[in-house]
Protein backbone atom coordinates (compact mmCIF):
# COMPACT_ATOMS: atom_id res chain seq x y z
CA UNK A 1 0.00 0.00 0.00
CA UNK A 2 2.90 1.91 0.10
CA UNK A 3 5.13 0.78 -2.80
CA UNK A 4 5.89 2.72 -5.84
CA UNK A 5 2.48 2.09 -6.85
CA UNK A 6 0.90 4.11 -4.30
CA UNK A 7 3.46 6.68 -4.95
CA UNK A 8 3.01 6.68 -8.87
CA UNK A 9 -0.92 7.20 -8.29
CA UNK A 10 0.04 10.56 -6.49
CA UNK A 11 2.77 11.57 -9.55
CA UNK A 12 -0.27 11.18 -12.01
CA UNK A 13 -2.78 13.30 -9.93
CA UNK A 14 -0.36 15.89 -9.66
CA UNK A 15 0.80 16.05 -13.44
CA UNK A 16 -3.21 15.97 -13.92
CA UNK A 17 -3.56 19.15 -11.29
CA UNK A 18 -0.59 20.65 -13.68
CA UNK A 19 -1.53 20.04 -16.42
CA UNK A 20 -5.41 21.53 -15.94
CA UNK A 21 -3.75 24.24 -13.81
CA UNK A 22 -1.92 25.50 -17.12
CA UNK A 23 -5.48 25.04 -19.44
CA UNK A 24 -7.24 27.36 -16.92
CA UNK A 25 -4.02 29.73 -16.71
CA UNK A 26 -4.38 30.00 -20.92
CA UNK A 27 -8.31 29.44 -20.69
CA UNK A 28 -8.36 26.79 -23.11
CA UNK A 29 -11.22 24.21 -22.33
CA UNK A 30 -10.32 20.62 -21.18
CA UNK A 31 -9.52 18.23 -24.17
CA UNK A 32 -9.52 15.49 -25.54
CA UNK A 33 -6.22 14.18 -24.10
CA UNK A 34 -6.86 15.58 -20.70
CA UNK A 35 -9.90 13.76 -20.37
CA UNK A 36 -8.40 10.63 -21.29
CA UNK A 37 -6.08 11.01 -18.51
CA UNK A 38 -8.75 11.09 -15.94
CA UNK A 39 -9.90 7.89 -17.20
CA UNK A 40 -6.45 6.82 -16.79
CA UNK A 41 -6.14 7.87 -13.44
CA UNK A 42 -9.39 5.88 -12.56
CA UNK A 43 -8.60 3.28 -14.09
CA UNK A 44 -5.14 3.62 -12.10
CA UNK A 45 -7.32 3.99 -8.38
CA UNK A 46 -9.67 0.98 -10.00
CA UNK A 47 -6.10 -1.00 -9.90
CA UNK A 48 -4.72 0.19 -6.35
CA UNK A 49 -8.53 -0.51 -5.17
CA UNK A 50 -7.70 -4.46 -6.32
CA UNK A 51 -4.53 -4.52 -5.29
CA UNK A 52 -5.02 -3.00 -1.33
CA UNK A 53 -8.18 -5.66 -0.90
CA UNK A 54 -5.58 -8.28 -1.50
CA UNK A 55 -3.17 -6.54 0.54
CA UNK A 56 -5.72 -6.22 3.18
CA UNK A 57 -6.71 -9.89 3.08
CA UNK A 58 -3.58 -11.11 3.32
CA UNK A 59 -2.55 -9.53 6.69
CA UNK A 60 -3.75 -10.12 10.15
CA UNK A 61 -3.12 -6.60 11.14
CA UNK A 62 -4.97 -4.47 13.22
CA UNK A 63 -6.53 -1.50 10.88
CA UNK A 64 -9.95 -0.19 10.18
CA UNK A 65 -10.96 -2.52 7.74
CA UNK A 66 -14.47 -0.94 6.45
CA UNK A 67 -12.63 2.52 5.93
CA UNK A 68 -10.23 0.75 4.13
CA UNK A 69 -12.06 -0.76 1.57
CA UNK A 70 -14.92 2.31 1.39
CA UNK A 71 -12.02 4.87 0.71
CA UNK A 72 -10.68 1.83 -2.10
CA UNK A 73 -13.64 2.19 -3.45
CA UNK A 74 -15.48 5.08 -3.73
CA UNK A 75 -11.79 6.66 -4.73
CA UNK A 76 -11.91 5.86 -8.32
CA UNK A 77 -15.35 6.88 -8.56
CA UNK A 78 -13.87 10.51 -8.26
CA UNK A 79 -12.13 10.89 -11.56
CA UNK A 80 -14.85 9.22 -13.11
CA UNK A 81 -16.82 12.07 -12.39
CA UNK A 82 -14.24 14.37 -13.26
CA UNK A 83 -14.26 13.43 -16.51
CA UNK A 84 -18.14 13.12 -17.22
CA UNK A 85 -17.69 16.62 -16.10
CA UNK A 86 -14.95 17.54 -18.22
CA UNK A 87 -16.75 16.24 -21.10
CA UNK A 88 -19.84 18.34 -20.86
CA UNK A 89 -18.05 21.86 -19.02
CA UNK A 90 -16.57 23.45 -21.77
CA UNK A 91 -16.12 26.38 -20.15
CA UNK A 92 -13.18 27.58 -17.81
CA UNK A 93 -14.46 26.04 -14.71
CA UNK A 94 -14.22 22.22 -16.23
CA UNK A 95 -10.62 22.99 -16.11
CA UNK A 96 -11.19 24.22 -12.16
CA UNK A 97 -12.97 20.78 -11.81
CA UNK A 98 -10.00 18.59 -13.41
CA UNK A 99 -7.73 20.96 -11.15
CA UNK A 100 -9.34 20.05 -8.19
CA UNK A 101 -9.92 16.68 -8.80
CA UNK A 102 -6.19 16.31 -9.34
CA UNK A 103 -5.43 17.78 -5.92
CA UNK A 104 -7.58 15.74 -4.07
CA UNK A 105 -6.57 12.19 -5.18
CA UNK A 106 -2.70 12.29 -3.62
CA UNK A 107 -4.55 13.68 -0.83
CA UNK A 108 -7.10 10.64 -0.94
CA UNK A 109 -4.02 8.32 -1.11
CA UNK A 110 -2.03 9.35 1.85
CA UNK A 111 -5.27 9.23 3.61
CA UNK A 112 -5.65 5.72 2.79
CA UNK A 113 -2.25 4.82 3.51
CA UNK A 114 -2.69 6.36 6.88
CA UNK A 115 -5.65 4.07 7.80
CA UNK A 116 -3.78 1.23 6.23
CA UNK A 117 -0.89 1.95 8.97
CA UNK A 118 -3.65 2.02 11.44
CA UNK A 119 -3.06 5.91 12.16
CA UNK B 1 -39.69 34.74 -10.62
CA UNK B 2 -36.33 35.53 -13.34
CA UNK B 3 -33.44 34.20 -13.32
CA UNK B 4 -30.53 35.97 -13.95
CA UNK B 5 -27.44 34.24 -15.41
CA UNK B 6 -24.97 36.55 -13.47
CA UNK B 7 -26.78 36.06 -10.27
CA UNK B 8 -26.63 32.28 -10.76
CA UNK B 9 -24.14 30.70 -7.84
CA UNK B 10 -23.74 27.54 -10.02
CA UNK B 11 -21.67 29.22 -12.82
CA UNK B 12 -17.88 29.55 -13.69
CA UNK B 13 -15.56 29.55 -10.30
CA UNK B 14 -19.49 28.45 -8.05
CA UNK B 15 -18.77 24.93 -10.32
CA UNK B 16 -15.35 24.56 -8.74
CA UNK B 17 -16.87 25.20 -5.61
CA UNK B 18 -19.78 22.89 -5.58
CA UNK B 19 -17.23 19.99 -6.85
CA UNK B 20 -15.15 20.99 -3.47
CA UNK B 21 -18.74 20.81 -1.54
CA UNK B 22 -19.50 17.83 -3.09
CA UNK B 23 -16.57 16.05 -2.45
CA UNK B 24 -16.79 17.17 1.35
CA UNK B 25 -20.27 16.25 1.62
CA UNK B 26 -19.06 12.51 0.21
CA UNK B 27 -16.18 11.85 2.23
CA UNK B 28 -17.68 13.70 5.54
CA UNK B 29 -20.78 11.26 5.03
CA UNK B 30 -19.21 8.05 4.27
CA UNK B 31 -16.61 8.94 7.23
CA UNK B 32 -19.31 9.42 9.83
CA UNK B 33 -21.57 6.28 8.94
CA UNK B 34 -18.41 4.49 9.14
CA UNK B 35 -17.48 5.85 12.70
CA UNK B 36 -21.21 5.76 13.95
CA UNK B 37 -21.66 2.26 12.93
CA UNK B 38 -18.22 0.94 14.00
CA UNK B 39 -17.26 2.69 17.24
CA UNK B 40 -19.96 5.22 18.12
CA UNK B 41 -19.14 4.73 22.07
CA UNK B 42 -15.76 5.49 21.53
CA UNK B 43 -16.62 9.62 20.88
CA UNK B 44 -20.21 10.12 20.53
CA UNK B 45 -20.17 14.03 20.49
CA UNK B 46 -17.38 14.16 18.28
CA UNK B 47 -19.30 11.28 16.02
CA UNK B 48 -22.31 12.83 16.61
CA UNK B 49 -20.49 16.56 15.10
CA UNK B 50 -19.14 14.60 12.32
CA UNK B 51 -22.65 13.50 10.96
CA UNK B 52 -24.13 16.80 11.45
CA UNK B 53 -21.18 18.44 9.87
CA UNK B 54 -21.51 16.13 6.92
CA UNK B 55 -25.23 17.05 6.38
CA UNK B 56 -24.27 20.92 6.55
CA UNK B 57 -21.99 19.85 3.56
CA UNK B 58 -24.90 17.89 1.64
CA UNK B 59 -27.28 21.33 2.21
CA UNK B 60 -24.68 23.55 1.49
CA UNK B 61 -23.60 21.55 -1.87
CA UNK B 62 -27.06 21.04 -3.41
CA UNK B 63 -28.10 24.79 -2.52
CA UNK B 64 -24.83 26.42 -4.35
CA UNK B 65 -25.84 23.65 -7.07
CA UNK B 66 -29.29 25.12 -7.44
CA UNK B 67 -28.53 28.60 -7.95
CA UNK B 68 -32.17 29.93 -7.84
CA UNK B 69 -33.24 32.63 -5.31
CA UNK B 70 -34.47 30.39 -2.15
CA UNK B 71 -31.10 27.57 -2.80
CA UNK B 72 -28.75 30.86 -2.23
CA UNK B 73 -30.77 31.88 0.76
CA UNK B 74 -30.07 27.82 2.36
CA UNK B 75 -26.44 27.95 1.23
CA UNK B 76 -26.28 31.20 3.41
CA UNK B 77 -27.64 29.11 6.34
CA UNK B 78 -25.49 26.56 5.22
CA UNK B 79 -22.11 28.08 4.74
CA UNK B 80 -22.83 29.94 7.78
CA UNK B 81 -23.31 27.40 10.41
CA UNK B 82 -20.07 25.68 8.60
CA UNK B 83 -18.34 29.02 9.39
CA UNK B 84 -19.92 29.25 13.42
CA UNK B 85 -18.73 25.61 13.48
CA UNK B 86 -15.33 25.43 12.34
CA UNK B 87 -14.98 28.37 14.52
CA UNK B 88 -16.18 27.24 17.87
CA UNK B 89 -15.45 23.42 17.79
CA UNK B 90 -11.68 24.35 16.42
CA UNK B 91 -11.82 26.78 19.41
CA UNK B 92 -13.04 23.95 21.66
CA UNK B 93 -10.85 21.66 20.41
CA UNK B 94 -7.95 23.56 21.17
CA UNK B 95 -8.65 24.95 24.49
CA UNK B 96 -10.33 21.51 25.84
CA UNK B 97 -8.89 18.60 23.84
CA UNK B 98 -11.04 16.23 26.06
CA UNK B 99 -14.15 17.34 24.95
CA UNK B 100 -13.29 15.09 21.28
CA UNK B 101 -10.95 12.52 21.89
CA UNK B 102 -11.74 11.74 18.19
CA UNK B 103 -11.06 14.14 15.28
CA UNK B 104 -14.07 15.36 13.71
CA UNK B 105 -13.42 17.37 10.19
CA UNK B 106 -13.58 20.75 12.34
CA UNK B 107 -11.25 19.91 14.87
CA UNK B 108 -8.27 22.07 15.43
CA UNK B 109 -9.56 24.60 12.28
CA UNK B 110 -9.73 21.98 10.37
CA UNK B 111 -5.97 21.19 10.32
CA UNK B 112 -6.56 17.65 9.73
CA UNK B 113 -8.05 18.41 6.18
CA UNK B 114 -5.23 20.72 5.22
CA UNK B 115 -7.59 23.65 6.59
CA UNK B 116 -9.47 23.76 3.67
CA UNK B 117 -12.77 23.43 6.08
CA UNK B 118 -11.39 26.85 7.47
CA UNK B 119 -11.29 28.63 3.98
CA UNK B 120 -14.05 27.15 2.69
CA UNK B 121 -16.90 29.16 4.31
CA UNK B 122 -15.48 32.52 3.71
CA UNK B 123 -14.77 32.15 0.12
CA UNK B 124 -18.34 30.71 -0.39
CA UNK B 125 -19.87 33.50 1.17
CA UNK B 126 -17.56 36.02 -0.83
CA UNK B 127 -18.89 33.94 -3.84
CA UNK B 128 -22.54 34.18 -2.44
CA UNK B 129 -22.17 38.03 -1.99
CA UNK B 130 -20.33 38.26 -5.51
CA UNK B 131 -23.54 37.10 -6.93
CA UNK B 132 -26.01 38.28 -5.87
Amino acid sequence: MTGPFATATIVVGLVIALWAGVYLVIKRPVDRPLQVAQLVLAGIFVVLAIGGIVQMLGTDRDLARAEFVGYLLLSPLIPVGAWWWSKNDKSRAGSGVVLVVGLVMPVLVVRIQQVWAGV
Amino acid sequence: MSESKAAATNQGFGRVLVVIYAIFAIGATSRSVIQIVSRFEEAPIAYSLSAFAAVVYIVATVALGRGNKTSRKVAYVAVGIEMAGVLIVGAISLLFPEAFPRATVWSDFGRGYLFIPLVLPPVALWWLRKTE
